[in-house]
This record gives structure tokens, sequence and C-alpha cells, in this order.
């Protein structure tokens, strides 16, 4: 499908062009705040929709050698933030992830970043949502949630068990917090524009 | 009990639809590369001929025509009319055929464009936090 544009005959509604919609993707284990993360700064109540992800099994087909795929439909859940007119930011919480070998290519695709949302008394939780935003070379920051404003471990500690490549920033922030989810995905655009400039 | 007793917990997105989701699309679903064709993002606005088809569509039809007077994404949609994604995806498919919506699929080159990145990190910085402070201009 290609790209069309609106007709500019007909009524004014007809005629209103859509803003340029811009996607983030907010991702970490289960009850790791990203829900919270989004309605702290969405113009509007997060909302559900169900998603398909496909997810590969933990292991391989005896037989074939090939991992099994099987499609499973999920709660996302998502918000937006009107920049101007004519662009609009969308936040969309990425569901699954908890699980094993996930993907999410039909949530994430074109996204400009990603912001993995890590509880430091779980870090096994974010393994996954690393991994995946490092091999589909999306820019993203590892964000530590201070639940009660207590970090377990120093951010330290947190880059050496994630293991994540120096360029990856590792920021601490609340989620319940505005400017301190504004300030987290502010890390991804600045990382995301320092790409382009590169 | 085997009586499609739903399973313990909390319902996620709340009781299912009455109606088969693909039902509403004579069993058609979206590919697998519908992410791809159309991300959750995509844009829908509804056309002059879509507001004058308005009093023949019917049920989903009607409701995605109504509702995209005001553009929106099509994970919106699908939020608040109840939709699976892939249903409303094929829907949007037939309307934009219909000359009923416009469907505008994000051009990936423009929204990772340095201009449009640095809009946003301005639009973003002008957002208050909870105590009206705008973030450092750092």
């Amino acid at each position: 499908m290609t790209p069309t544009e609106p007709l500019t005959r007909g009524t004014a509604a007809a005629a209103v062009r859509p803003p340029l919609p811009v996607k983030m993707v907010i991702a970490g284990g289960f009850g790791v705040g990203k829900t919270t993360t989004v309605g702290s700064i969405s113009e509007i109540e997060p909302l559900t929709t169900e998603a398909s992800i496909t997810e590969v099994a933990a292991g391989v087909d005896d037989l074939t050698h090939t991992p099994r795929k099987t499609t499973t439909t999920v709660a996302m859940d998502f918000g937006c933030i009107t920049i101007d007119p004519t662009l609009k930011l969308y936040l969309f919480g990425t569901p699954g992830q908890e699980r094993f070998g996930f993907m999410w290519d039909d949530i994430v695709e074109g996204a400009v970043g990603g912001l993995v949302i890590v509880d430091t008394r779980r870090l096994d939780d974010c393994y996954a949502a690393v991994d995946y935003f490092e091999h589909k070379e999306i820019p993203f920051a590892v964000a530590v949630n201070a639940f009660d404003g207590q970090v377990e471990h120093s951010l330290d500690e947190v880059r050496w068990a994630l293991d994540v490549s120096d360029g990856v920033p590792v920021v601490v922030f609340d989620a319940r917090e505005r400017g301190s989810v504004r300030d987290a995905l502010l890390v991804v655009l600045e990382l995301a524009l320092a790409r382009t400039e590169n | 009990m085997a009586d499609g007793t739903p399973p313990p917990g909390p319902d996620p997105v709340g009781p299912a639809p009455a109606v088969r989701p693909f039902l509403v699309t004579a069993g058609r679903v979206a590919d697998a590369a519908s992410g791809r064709s159309m991300p959750v993002e995509t844009q829908v606005v509804t056309t002059a001929a879509g507001l004058d088809a308005l009093g023949r569509l019917s049920f989903e039809r009607y409701d995605i025509v109504a509702a995209c007077r005001l553009p929106q994404s099509i994970a919106e949609l699908a939020a608040r009319l109840r939709l699976h994604l892939n249903v409303v995806r094929v829907l949007a498919e037939d309307l934009r055929e219909a000359g009923q919506l416009t469907v505008h699929v994000p051009d990936a080159e423009a929204t990772h464009d340095a201009s449009v990145l640095r809009r946003l990190i301005d639009g973003l910085r002008a957002i208050p936090d909870s105590r009206g402070e705008p973030s450092d201009t750092d």
C-alpha cells in the first residue's frame, strides 16, 4: 500500500490532514510500570487494544529443527502527545515481553526509539527487550523505575548486569512523575537525533 | 468446568464481543506483513464521500467512518471501537478502496528525519512537570 493523499474537496472534516505520527515503544517486564509511564505523560487516558504477537517457542521442533511459532493475542496499552497540529507522538507499551523469544515486529516496526523500563529487583524481565532493540538497531535507553524512590542497585551495576553497550544510556526515573517520564523520553529522542547526525 | 467459563484473573480488555472478530471481515485477515503495510500509528480520516455514505453504512463500517471525522490512528480506532487491530486494518483498507476513508501510512524516512526529531524534542521539553516546570534546556 502506498501513502494516500487526503481529498481536498468536500467538507472541512474531509479536508483535515492528519498529523505525522511518530512512534516510541515502552518495553519491560510485567508490572514494571509501562502503563503508569504512558499514563503520566499521555494527553489521553491510556487506551488498550488487542494486538497479535508471534511467539517463538523455547526449543525447536525435533523433526524440522525449526522454531515453533505461535501467534498470541495480547493487550497493548498506548497513549499520545500532540506536539502541534502536524506532529503527534505515540507511546506504545509492548506486551508479552516476560516470555521467551517473542517478536513484536507488528508493533515496533518504524519506531524512532524505545525505552526499556527496569525494576532492579527483577532485572531478568528486561533482557529480552534489550536484546530485541539491540538486534533491531533501534535507539533505546534503559530507565530504572525508582519504586518509592528506592533503587536497589547502582546504575553501573545495572549496566553491567544487562551487558548493554556504552552507547546505551541508563537512567533512573519515576514512572509516576510526568517530568521524570518526559526527561527519560528526551534521552531516547536525543539518542535518535544523534544517530541521524552521524 | 468445561462450560466455557473464562479463566480466573482480571480480563485485560473486558468481556468478549458477541460477534467473533473476523466475522465482520467475512473471514479475511490482514496478512502477515500488515504491521509493515499499515503500522499501528497509521492515521485514518473520513472523506467527503465517506460522510455522504454514512447513512448507508452499518455496524463497524459506520462506526469507523463516523469516528474518523477526527483523524486517528488505527490503534485508537481499535481501542475505542473494541475491535481487533487486524479487523480494523482489513476494514480500513475496504473503506479506503471505496473512497470513504483516507489511510495515511507514515513514511519511515519522514518520521526519522532530524528536523522531526528536533521538533519532538522541543515539544516534549515544553511539557511542564507536575510542579509546572518545563524541562531544563540543557
